[in-house]
């Protein structure tokens, strides 16, 4: 029922049924929209997952905002919850991992920072390793920085000489350039009536006329070295049956080689005999060298003698002061 | 109020002019804390004042609700085919499901439900209070022992607010589905990307704006068309459409509060 303060007068809408209670069951349904919004939202931005914290430490923090993905193989699996500067000067991005996806984060693991052309700076971890332990909660790792815009001066340099260098390359002057209109030059001449040939030796008539006769004679050889090698093929043959056959040279060299066997059993023989006779020569040199051994004792009892008439002589001189000649005759 | 008798003839001076314009302002805002604080004294919420607001917020949401919805969802689609296209033709497809949240859910649709509601109701429920007060209606009210503000006025006001946030948050929803069925289509899989990438977009000083924003802008499409200023009292003494006055301020209000938020935003 209409409220007549509400309507003003003229103006009247249609009366409303259940109204009170439409107007309460709108008012609640918006009220759970609101909730269900508001929760939708606090979920998304993961109020209700349990979370780990992973602190990356770069020099620069340069396109990281707060609320940033870090993703692994394409897929977000963390979010940057703050960016403080650290004590020692170096940013730390510390990012909210998701206890549920946390796995995909090992010890090893290796985290990259990548300022890209188009779109915003890149988080990205990378294991792959993932048998090692998994990383602890608050761990801390060094960021590996890449900036692509970074690399954008180098690379034109790089292809400013790249482009310097492939226009002096095809100039037309250029080595390049003249070879390879050599090159179709030749193959033009490949082409031509005379071939090969007339690109190995030119126009020049005289040379060709040469080259012609070269080869007549060439062919002429070639024939006289082939009546040549069968008759070396005869001469082979004839040698085989004389080495080889049953007569041959290897059959009497067998036979010599026989034969010198027994010559070689004779003066194996021969040779025994001489040893023996050297082993009589060594007796006869042992007697010699004892009977040279009395020779000495004898020379040593005739010395001795010798003393005894000398020590005589010397005594009679001494008893006979008178006589003059003092010489000793021996007998 | 009434107009002063030397503004009865069109202002030949700038100081004039500038007089007016600040007087009006100042009426508008001195409206809106008046039902502001009626509208948070315990007295307004007494039983039979509640179920008039409720029953003013019903007879005021309900009818606009289907209608915007339709509308919103299919200049939704629209916009939301033309960022695929061009999103895909550019290579940049994984930023489309962000720029349309941020396009159309934090941006166009708070924008367009506060002048949906503001051309559709509160315009004309501006229109009825102040033919009662130019009928002398508040007097008559004030002698029976009503209240007209409070009783009147109020409920018109808090059911212009609501409808502009109901609006706001159910088409916003409606936006939200219709973006992931065209981007993912009947799929369930990418559910977990478009649930992050709205948590991205979604962080607690952007959902702060996006709520004032909001507010500010049920406030204003609430309020404005409730106050007659002076030029438009002018205006109508000219026999010039004050409607258009109105709506221009309504505008400038919502534009700059559009502005703050985006502001707020993305500096």
């Amino acid at each position: 029922m209409e409220d007549p303060i509400d309507i003003p007068p003229g103006d009247a809408a249609p009366p409303v049924e259940n109204l009170d209670r439409k107007a309460r069951a709108l008012l609640v349904g918006v009220a759970l929209l609101l909730l269900a919004c508001a929760l939708y939202v606090l979920y998304a931005r993961g109020a209700f997952e349990r979370q780990q914290t992973l602190v990356l430490v770069a020099d620069n923090s340069e396109g990281v905002v707060v609320g940033m993905d870090l993703t692994f193989a394409g897929f977000p699996i963390g979010r940057v919850d703050r960016i403080e500067l650290g004590a020692d000067g170096k940013a730390r991005i510390v990012i909210a991992v998701p206890v549920k996806d946390a796995h995909w984060l090992r010890t090893s693991s290796v985290f990259t920072m990548e300022g890209s052309i188009v779109g915003s700076t890149k988080l990205r971890a990378f294991s792959n390793l993932l048998d090692d332990p998994p990383l602890p909660d608050g761990a801390e790792r060094v960021v590996l920085q890449g900036d692509a815009a970074a690399e954008i001066p180098k690379l034109l340099a790089s292809v400013r000489d790249l482009v310097a260098n492939l226009t002096a390359m095809t100039a037309n002057d250029s080595a390049l350039n003249l070879t390879l209109r050599n090159v179709q030059t030749t193959t033009e001449r490949l082409n031509g009536p005379q071939g090969a040939l007339g690109v190995m030796f030119g126009d020049d008539r005289e040379t060709t006329k040469k080259l012609g006769t070269t080869l007549d004679r060439t062919n002429a050889l070639i024939a006289r070295l082939d009546g040549l090698v069968k008759r070396a093929d005869g001469i082979a043959a004839k040698a085989d049956a004389q080495v080889f056959g049953e007569p041959g040279l290897v059959g009497e060299s067998r036979a010599a080689i026989v034969q010198l066997g027994g010559l070689l059993g004779d003066a194996r023989a021969t040779l025994k005999k001489v040893d023996a006779v050297l082993r009589e020569a060594e007796g006869i040199a042992s007697n010699t060298r004892e009977a040279t051994s009395d020779l000495g004792t004898l020379r040593g009892e005739v010395e001795a003698s010798l003393r005894k008439v000398e020590s005589l002589v010397n005594e009679i001189n001494r008893k006979w002061p008178f006589a003059r000649d003092t010489e000793l005759k021996l007998p | 109020m009434d107009l002063p008798a030397s503004l009865h003839a069109a202002p030949r001076r700038g100081a004039d002019a500038v007089r007016l314009w600040l007087l009006g302002w100042w009426q508008i805002l001195l409206f809106g804390a008046h039902v502001s604080v009626l509208a948070l004294a315990p007295s307004s919420w007494r039983r039979a004042q509640r179920h008039r607001i409720v029953r003013r917020i019903y007879l005021t949401t309900r009818p606009l609700l289907p209608g915007f919805i339709v509308l919103s969802a299919l200049v939704g689609v629209v916009i939301i085919r033309i960022v695929l296209v061009t999103s895909q033709s550019y290579g940049l497809s994984r930023y489309a499901v962000e720029v349309l949240v941020r396009t159309l859910v934090l941006e166009l649709i708070p924008l367009s439900a506060a002048l949906f509601v503001a051309v559709r109701t509160t315009f004309a429920d501006g229109d009825r209070v102040r033919a009662m007060r130019a009928a002398r209606a508040f007097e008559d009210m004030l002698g029976r022992g009503i209240d007209p503000t409070r009783d009147l006025v109020l409920p018109r006001v808090v059911a212009g607010m609501f409808a502009v946030i109901t609006l706001a948050v159910a088409s916003g929803v409606v936006t939200l589905v219709l973006a992931y069925l065209l981007v993912y289509g009947f799929q369930s899989w990418g559910l977990p990307g478009f649930t992050r990438t709205v948590g991205q977009v979604f962080n607690p000083v952007i959902a702060l704006i996006f709520a004032l924003k909001t507010v500010a802008f049920s406030l204003a499409v609430s309020v404005i068309p409730m106050v007659t200023t002076p030029r438009e009292k002018l205006a109508e003494a000219l026999r010039i459409n004050a409607d258009l006055t109105r709506l221009a301020r309504l505008l400038a209000v919502l534009l700059a509060v559009e502005v703050l938020s985006l502001i707020g935003n993305y500096y």
